[in-house]
């Protein structure tokens, strides 16, 4: 029997050394991505990034000597469905690895399977800092928590000498963990909030809600805000004359189509994202000339966040020069890196600590990096006119 | 801080709220139309609705086109569609028990909506064409709400007087009222139900097109107004079709004032608990459904 075992041992050391590259059969990586239904857009910037993620690392001599090789699903932005998805993955694809799928509630609910099976989920889009006080193992954050997305807005606020804020979110949970999270600085800046309140997802008439902020006339409003609302808040703010000197929504307020939606009205509108094109990071170019060649078109944080989650794990692999969850797991605790998607550290639960958000306003039809001060292009334009200034 | 309320917040919810209204009411006679006529509950008629806006944002987007004009294609069109679903599927279930109406139509706007999303993806579209607000006073009217208000009165109007005044509007009504004897009168009610479905699905069709004005368009736009509709229905009385318009206008009136003095999350709590009460104390609708 020692015999047979050194014998398969040695034979197999020969193969692996003097065997070409990739002889091994490629690490299969699964994910669960939602390619169709209410997250599809953002979704598939989030599979473009993993995908290129993984054409580079196999051009660089893949990883611990084997091709990486992706298994992606659809999940149809249905967290059930993802829960099926990570487990068929696992148990019956056989896959050696897995990375995360978009958004927070999906990764919560997929996060329950990969701890079951005791595999890292390096979940690449999720922002709800409750799903890393779950006390799971396993899984890994790579962009900034819901709570500080306005972190910008805040600051500029109060550098500003302004004293009171309104605060109007979506009441699901990313949302109203950004709504928590800018009350919480606001004070913090001896700001006083002088509205807090959620209103229904799918809402499409804010008339009340703005009557009331009118009546109001807070300095800053913040909306703890998707796409669909935050154009409609906009444009309603608009329609009743509603008219702060500084006014920001999380997720919306950033993305491109915003401006496409609103035109003229996206004007002097601040947004926060998680990277931006023009930020110094290292690659940042590489990584924009590549992301183009390679698909041929516009897209949003998500892709870079997808690649550079999907760079981090890998680093965290070549350093635990294993498979092995408990290994990965150990790199990837006290890893410190920086992408072109900027900086990760991770806190005992692999919560992200280190990554920064930056703050965006609308200027002249374009998105324009306007806080922090050192990755700023632009001044931010202040206060915002009121709406019958405007031509 | 306390908000005060003044005079003229409430004046501007109940006029915010009025001018929802309108469209509320617009499309919920489309849907009072059916079941009266056909006692089927179309929830497919949401799906209508965003076919609606989705034939004036493409007439926008890609011809420029006023989309007050486009309402000259996407009414017209609708009610070729309307024509369509009831000649092929709606037909089959008209006098079977109302759930199998339900299923139907539930299934017809799951296929429709995936189709929608198949065809122009599941991202949100708008039509920016007018913007802002005049200002009388302290009270601000929305510019693309109020012109939306104007149309589907207009279009409501001509809705009513085309059943109270012609030969075919006085069927549909006969029908409605009593389908065996409006047979026996010689009414062919085959042809009835395929006008009803039509004349339904324009009426859903210009509340999408009118909508896209001042909201966004994406394949799912029409499910809440699906609710809406059964709402205001239940509110004006089933059958009542001068209640279906009143029950709009209280809607959105009822939505805009909860969310102004209460929340915007208990809108639509209050809302239903309105329907409930009426169904209490009025279970014939606010003006009296038919028995």
């Amino acid at each position: 029997m020692k015999i047979i075992k050194a014998l398969i041992l040695a034979v197999s050391s020969i193969v692996f050394v003097a065997g070409p590259i990739f002889a091994q059969a490629p690490i299969k990586i699964g994910a669960s991505i939602s390619l169709t239904g209410t997250y599809a857009k953002l979704g598939s910037y989030t599979q473009d990034g993993y995908l290129m993620c993984a054409k580079e690392v196999n051009e660089k001599g893949g990883l611990l000597g084997r091709k990486l090789e992706f298994v992606v699903y659809d999940d149809r932005s249905d967290p059930p469905t993802a829960i099926k998805l990570y487990e068929k993955l696992i148990t019956e694809d056989k896959v050696e690895l897995v990375m995360g799928p978009y958004s927070s509630p999906i990764t919560k609910a997929a996060a329950t399977v990969s701890e079951k099976y005791k595999k890292i989920m390096m979940a690449s889009l999720a922002a709800e800092t409750a799903i890393w006080e779950q006390g799971y193992k396993y899984l890994f954050m790579t962009i900034s928590p819901a709570e500080v997305y306005m972190q910008g807005l805040v600051e500029l606020a109060a550098e500003r000498g302004l004293k009171t804020i309104a605060i109007i979110t979506e009441d699901t949970s990313f949302a109203l963990a950004a709504g928590q999270g800018t009350a919480d600085l606001a004070k913090k800046k001896g700001m006083q909030v002088v509205l807090h309140e959620p209103y229904p997802k799918g809402t499409t008439d804010f008339s009340g809600l703005l009557i009331k902020l009118k009546a109001l006339n807070p300095d800053v409003i913040s909306g703890g805000t998707y796409f669909d609302d935050s154009v409609a808040i906009t444009r309603q703010m608009k329609e009743l004359d509603v008219n702060p000197k500084m006014f920001g929504a999380t997720v919306g307020g950033d993305v491109p189509d915003f401006g496409k939606q609103l035109g003229n009205t996206a004007e002097y509108v601040y947004g926060s994202t998680q990277w931006a094109e023009n930020l110094q990071y290292p690659g940042v170019k590489d990584f924009i000339n590549n992301y183009k060649k390679l698909y041929n078109r516009e897209f949003s944080y998500h892709a870079p966040a997808g690649w550079g989650a999907c760079q981090i794990f890998a680093e965290g692999i070549r350093r635990a020069k294993s498979l092995d969850s408990d290994k990965i797991r150990e790199q990837l605790l006290k890893l410190k890196i920086t992408t072109a998607f900027g900086d990760y550290q991770v806190d005992e639960r692999g919560f992200q600590i280190a990554h920064k958000m930056v703050l965006i306003q609308w200027q002249d039809g374009k998105r324009v990096t306007v806080w922090p001060s050192n990755l700023a292009e632009a001044k931010p334009r202040y206060p915002t006119p009121a709406w019958s200034a405007r031509k | 801080m306390t908000i005060h309320f003044t005079g003229t917040m409430l004046l501007q919810g109940i006029v915010s709220g009025l001018l929802s209204g309108g469209v509320y009411a617009m499309i919920a006679l489309g849907m009072a139309l059916i079941f009266g006529v056909m006692r089927v509950i179309n929830v497919a008629h949401g799906t209508l609705l965003m076919l609606g806006g989705y034939v004036t944002y493409w007439l926008f987007a890609l011809y420029g086109m006023n989309p007050f004009l486009s309402l000259l294609i996407s009414f017209p069109l609708l009610f070729v569609v309307g024509l369509l679903l009831q000649r092929f599927f709606v037909s089959r279930v008209v006098g079977a028990p109302e759930l199998s109406s339900l299923i139907l139509t539930f299934g017809l706007s799951i296929f429709i909506t995936n189709v929608a999303v198949m065809s122009w993806t599941s991202d949100y579209r708008s039509v920016e064409f007018l913007t802002g607000s005049f200002l009388l006073g302290p009270i601000a009217i929305s510019k693309p709400r109020l012109v939306t208000f104007g149309f589907a009165l207009l279009i409501t109007v001509a809705a009513f007087v085309f059943l109270n005044k012609t030969k075919t509007g006085k069927a549909i009504r006969a029908t409605s009222q009593h389908r065996e004897l409006a047979q026996v009168c010689g009414i062919n009610v085959r042809r009835i139900d395929l006008i009803t479905f039509g004349l339904a699905s324009a009426l859903a069709g210009a509340g999408g097109s009118l909508i896209s004005v001042m909201y966004s368009i994406f394949p799912e736009m029409g499910r809440g107004y699906v609710f809406k509709s059964f709402l205001v229905i239940v509110l004006g009385g089933a059958g009542n079709y001068p209640g279906a318009f009143l029950g709009g206008l209280l809607l959105g009136v009822v939505e805009g004032l909860t969310s102004l003095l209460l929340t915007a999350q208990l809108s639509e709590v209050i809302a239903y608990v309105l329907l409930v009460l009426v169904l209490l104390i009025r279970p014939t609708g606010l003006l009296g459904g038919r028995t």
